[in-house]
């Protein structure tokens, strides 16, 4: 009997497994994007019952063709670029001093009991808030960009450090100095790795804060960039460039949150988190 | 015991000095930077007020306070019409895992595209004042909201649902006694986040697109480059949005989870 072949019988069923789970990932893919398609067809419906002026709505047609337009005009990958640079500047400086502070905070209880609620409060007063000063005092300039950018994602940073630093087991720091393990030693292999995951969340969301003030910026400051883009596009009466931007902007954070940021969040928090319990 | 008493009591009377003032350091210490700065090098008031001049403006300045009123009547409008929304929409919503499996990616997408982002779509369609202004509140905090409501609903476990079902309540029974206040954590956090988000993006509409408000008043004071106005202005959003979310909003979040969070007893 060859029915009874075990080896081809496994290979058969890892096969219609493997085809049964594309098949979940397909439907998956069109599950997501139904919504959207549902959005898309009622934009166009209103767009044709309606038919408002094309300074207030355009159908999504033209949104598409704003979008190879831009794009053969080389306007809009060299702003999403610029938008990227400021971005990435930013990041850098929040990561070089958020998270030395935050170390700071969470290794000494004396500091943070007095850094705290001053920390608090500036978070608090939103880093849109200071933008007029900002403009008075550097003109509308890449610095006050720069500025808004890193006020803003500095204290999920600083936060999220300490906590981390802060939820560090003393035991496990105990531990490694009674086997004689020394200071640096105990920093590098029981805080660093430890406090990891709960930087990396506070990384994400201070990228994710720092975009959106980001975006506010540009409307203000203007010089190029995605914020610019849009605002640009609505002081034209460019509509369709207007929702182009809003899209490529989502579509972008989008990206960065899931492709980036969200997947290094979880290997950190899978290889060096705590499990509870 | 009695011997002791008096000592632990003129330590907790220093500790709660200690309490106090160790925190205001931080703040002392800006405020003594800040008037050194201003004493040696007498920046002109562009550049860096004097502290009693930033003090003074509630005081000194009429239009502060009509803008002031502004911004939050604007952020309770907002507000209020986003909760209601959201939490009814959300409640329906949640009911059924297929709509809101179905929702899901949309509430991500525009979460993503965040309610400052719609400014300028809003004055095109809106116009520049307060209609505007509130339909960027209630884009803000509606799919934080929503996506909070909806999230809570599904999470519910169905074993309570269905044991209430049994002893023969009807859906509405359902609704009220299980799913609405099983929720009701999340429902909260959606609340308070988006009271968060929804003062932020009162601030940015007002900056760009209105006549009067907070945002729009510190950013006309920055034309006249008076910079006491602006600090004034900047730190009265920050108090206000602290304010609003320690003394209204953490509490109530803090009281929905002891009542009707489902914390598991750890003892």
């Amino acid at each position: 009997m060859e029915s009874l072949d075990l080896g081809r019988l496994t290979e058969n069923m890892l096969a219609q497994h493997r085809r049964s789970e594309r098949n979940e990932k397909i439907f998956g893919i069109f599950r997501a994007l139904g919504p959207f398609v549902g959005l898309i067809a009622l934009w166009w419906g209103v767009h044709a019952i309606f038919d408002p002026s094309p300074t207030k709505l355009v159908a999504p047609d033209k949104v598409v063709d704003a979008f190879f337009e831009s794009v053969g005009e080389g306007v809009l990958p060299a702003y999403i670029l610029q938008s990227l640079q400021r971005l990435g500047f930013g990041v850098i400086i929040g990561v070089v001093v958020g998270i030395p502070v935050g170390w700071l905070l969470g290794l000494d209880k004396e500091i943070a009991k007095a850094a705290e609620p001053t920390l608090r409060f500036f978070n608090a007063v939103s880093g849109i808030a200071w933008l007029p000063l900002l403009v008075t005092w550097f003109g509308f300039t890449e610095r006050t960009i720069s500025s808004i950018i890193i006020y803003t994602m500095i204290f999920p940073v600083v936060f999220n450090t300490m906590v981390g630093v802060r939820t560090v087991p003393p035991v496990l720091r105990d531990a490694a100095r009674s086997m004689g393990a020394s200071w640096p030693r105990i920093i590098k292999d029981v805080y660093v790795p430890g406090s990891f995951p709960s930087v990396m969340t506070g990384l994400r969301l201070g990228i994710g804060f720092g975009w959106r003030a980001l975006i506010a910026g540009e409307f203000v400051v203007g010089g190029g960039g995605l914020g610019f883009f849009i605002f640009d596009a609505r002081t034209a009466g460019v509509i369709e460039r207007v929702m182009l931007g809003m899209i490529v902007l989502g579509v972008l954070w989008l990206m960065i949150d899931r492709l980036i940021l969200r997947p290094v969040e979880e290997y950190t928090a899978t290889k060096w988190g705590m499990v509870r319990q | 015991m009695t011997a002791l008493a008096p000592v632990g009591a003129r330590q907790t009377i220093w500790d709660r000095v200690k309490v106090v003032l160790v925190p205001a350091i931080p703040f002392l210490l800006i405020l003594a930077v800040w008037a050194s700065v201003r004493t040696i090098y007498d920046h002109p008031i562009s550049v860096l007020p004097r502290i009693i001049d930033v003090i003074e403006v509630p005081f000194r300045e009429e239009r502060y306070w009509s803008n002031v009123r502004a911004s939050i009547w604007r952020l309770v409008l907002g507000f209020t019409v986003a909760a209601t929304t959201g939490i009814f929409v959300g409640l329906i919503a949640g009911l059924s895992r297929r709509v809101a499996q179905t929702l899901n990616p949309l509430v991500t997408a525009m979460n993503a595209i965040s309610g400052i982002a719609w400014i300028p779509l809003a004055i095109a369609w809106l116009g520049v004042g307060t209609s505007m202004v509130v339909f960027i509140i209630w884009n803000a905090a509606f799919f934080l909201i929503f996506g909070n409501t909806m999230l809570g609903v599904r999470l519910t476990p169905q074993i309570l649902e269905e044991s209430l079902l049994t002893l023969g309540a009807n859906r509405w029974d359902v609704i009220r006694q299980v799913v609405f206040p099983g929720a009701l954590p999340y429902i909260m956090s959606g609340l308070r986040a988006g009271l968060g988000f929804g003062w932020r993006a009162v601030i940015a509409a007002e900056l760009v697109g209105a006549t009067s408000g907070l945002g729009q008043w510190i950013f006309e004071q920055q034309e006249f480059a008076r910079a006491d106005n602006i600090v004034a202005g900047a730190l009265t959003i920050g108090v206000i949005g602290l304010l609003m979310d320690r003394v209204l909003l953490a509490p109530l979040e803090r009281r929905t989870i002891e009542r009707w969070g489902l914390v598991e007893s750890s003892a």
